[in-house]
């Protein structure tokens, strides 16, 4: 199993391992309050044309497909079980465990994009476009071209970053074969962790409010 | 718990840090499954409001688990906690003065829906004629004008039933100097029935649009044109559902101005959709000049005056043919009317709407015109 392995030095500005360790943890902390913030304002524009339009919001939803929007649900949560997963298998220094389970996150995170890709490709075919590129003539509320603005600005912006998760997951699946990661260190797992499950915790909103407008 | 980073080893993995096991994680990745098909399974059901607050409610349960549990917040330091729980914070005060401001602000301007419109001015006003059954001369020169108005383009002038429409219309228009081919009766209760619900399948449309007393007005005035009519009894009022013995024009009917009527037709079609308008609306009196001066002056003055007045002549091309409107002073026009009318435009060709106004521009008319009436 564990062949090579690279020992990490922490840092000589840094006390000890556990100060970087927990240094960086709460770097990243810092981060996701930026993305929260960053996600909030497109959250608070939802609120506002939603609440101006209910009825338009009501109708435009019906063209958005909950069973797709369901099993990307799952693939995400099921994602963040084995990313969950692979940080308990990095802290018990179990190698190809973890490389398992990072892989295993990585394709259901390829799985999530497949499905929004068929998704999107949907919409545009239908003419269910922001703003201006509306053509669709079934939806007939003139307010509806702001819904799929609103659809494809924050599907848009969650699916960068899943895209980027993706990158992230392979970067620390090489590192982790490496043997970079031990017991002793394996803040990056943890840390890209933490990334992976805030991208879920954005989904867990994303789905009610766009694909379940009641 | 312990927050002490440098001898962190008494957290419950044993080691130095916490370890989630497998286990765990697997109860918690279920639980979060089985809750999204509660949202899915919800979200069928008609719970009205608390669909909304449900969704909500499940969403925020299963982001404190991943939060907690996967982002292992429990076990972490209260300052890592602190930080990220802050950024919600300023997220809940970021929604909540948005929302305030936007959806409290215009509830002191703007009429909530069911509200009854008030009758437009100078085409309408306040009714003016007690039992307007009973014929006057007042109610009659009222007619009259009324007449020229709305029905002299297919009944003509004399009321021959040969206005310049009306070779166009089959079946012909009623030539009110003839006693012949009445279809409801010549009788006053029965033009006025006319008048309300239109003769289906002929050129006759409905003039519910008209306030009751109009109506009565111009029928006062069509028969007028010939002999006297027959009488109305008791039971003639009954069918048009008018209690002779009360004062108001007619009976249990509130007049409605042509705009909100027609407006309401339209959403029938679907055509525009009316929804309630609670947009977010401040008014400070004759802040800007600007904007709103220059767009009056280039799409509104050839209508309604250079100062508002009104007066005008328009010719409405899209309703009943050649209908003139005289526009009516809008200085004293409230702001939810006063938007919804500019952006919707009235039906036919009478006013354009300017859906393509935002909301500060028509803020800006809205004050210049307040300012014009002075
Ligand atoms: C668009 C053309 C048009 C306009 C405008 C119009 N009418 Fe008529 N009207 C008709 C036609 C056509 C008929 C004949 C309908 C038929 O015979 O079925 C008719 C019939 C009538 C009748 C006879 C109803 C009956 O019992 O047979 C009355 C009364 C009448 N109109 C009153 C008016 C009055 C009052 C106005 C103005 C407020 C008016 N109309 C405006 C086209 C018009
Ligand atoms: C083609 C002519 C025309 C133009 C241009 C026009 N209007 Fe009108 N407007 C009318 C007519 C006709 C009416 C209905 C009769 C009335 O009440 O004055 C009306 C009604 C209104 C009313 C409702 C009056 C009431 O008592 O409820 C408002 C408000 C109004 N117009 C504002 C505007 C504004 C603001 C503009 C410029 C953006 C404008 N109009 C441009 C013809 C016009």
């Amino acid at each position: 199993m564990s062949q090579a392995t690279v020992t990490h030095h922490h840092a000589h500005h840094f006390a000890s391992a556990d100060d970087e360790f927990e240094a960086a943890k709460q770097g990243m902390w810092v981060f996701l309050v930026t993305e929260v913030l960053m996600f909030g304002g497109l959250f608070v524009a939802y609120g506002t044309f939603r609440g101006m339009y209910p009825e338009m919001f009501h109708e435009a939803h019906k063209m958005l497909s909950v069973p797709m929007g369901a099993l990307n649900t799952v693939f995400l949560i099921t994602s963040s079980l084995t990313m969950a997963m692979a940080v308990t298998s990095a802290q018990k220094g179990l190698r190809s465990r973890t490389t398992g389970f990072l892989a295993a996150t990585f394709l259901l995170a390829g799985c999530f994009l497949v499905v929004k890709y068929f998704e999107y490709m949907h919409k545009i075919h239908d003419g269910l476009l922001p703003a201006g590129f509306f053509t669709n003539h079934e939806l007939t509320n003139p307010k509806a071209p702001l819904f799929f603005s609103l659809y494809f600005v924050m599907t848009g912006l969650h699916g960068v970053h899943v895209l980027i998760g993706m990158g992230l997951i392979a970067w620390i699946m090489i590192k982790n074969q490496k043997g970079y990661f031990s017991p002793a260190f394996y803040t990056p797992v943890e840390l890209v962790g933490f990334y992976w499950h805030f991208v879920d915790l954005v989904w867990i909103y994303l789905f009610p409010l766009l694909y379940l407008v009641s | 718990m312990s927050h002490d980073k440098h001898h962190g080893n008494d957290h419950k993995g044993g080691g130095h840090h916490f370890i989630l096991s497998y286990k765990s994680a697997t109860l918690v990745g279920l639980t979060l499954l089985v809750l999204t098909a509660v949202t899915v399974g919800i979200a069928g059901i008609d719970l009205g409001r608390f669909n909304f607050f449900v969704a909500m409610v499940v969403a925020t349960i299963k982001a404190l688990l991943v939060a907690l549990i996967f982002m292992n917040l429990r076990n972490d330091k209260l300052e890592n906690g602190i930080i990220f729980g802050a950024s919600f914070m300023f997220l809940a005060i970021f929604f909540v003065l948005t929302f305030a401001d936007l959806f409290f602000r215009g509830d002191v301007y703007w009429k909530e829906k069911g509200q009854p419109f008030p009758p437009i001015a100078g085409v309408v006003g306040k009714p003016k004629f007690k039992k307007a059954w009973n014929q006057t001369p007042e109610i009659l020169a009222h007619g009259k004008q009324l007449y020229a108005v709305q029905c002299v383009s297919c009944h003509g002038a004399d009321g021959k039933g040969d206005g310049p429409a009306a070779a166009a219309l089959i079946p012909h228009p009623r030539n009110f100097h003839s006693n012949e081919g009445w279809k409801n009766g010549r009788k006053l209760t029965m033009v006025f029935k006319t008048l309300k619900e239109g003769i289906p399948g002929s050129g006759m449309a409905s003039f519910a649009t008209l306030p009751a007393e109009d109506r009565w007005a111009v029928a006062h005035y069509v028969l007028s044109l010939n002999g006297p009519a027959e009488k109305d009894s008791a039971a003639d009022f009954a069918k048009i559902g008018v209690d002779p013995n009360k004062e108001d024009a007619g009976g249990s009917e509130k007049p409605t101005i042509p705009v909100a009527v027609a407006m309401e037709r339209m959403a029938e079609k679907d055509t525009i959709r009316v929804t309630t308008i609670r947009r977010p609306y401040l008014m400070k009196e004759g802040t800007a000049e600007g904007v709103g001066a220059q767009i009056y002056r280039t799409q509104c003055a050839s209508c309604h005056g250079e100062r508002a007045q009104g007066g005008v002549e328009v010719k409405n091309l899209g309703g009943f043919p050649n209908t003139i409107v005289k526009t009516s002073p809008i200085g004293n026009v409230d702001s939810g009317r006063f938007q919804e009318v500019v952006l919707k435009g009235l039906p036919g060709d009478l006013m354009p709407g300017h859906g393509e106004f935002s909301v500060s521009e028509i803020r800006e008319l809205y004050n210049h015109v307040r300012t014009l009436k002075q």
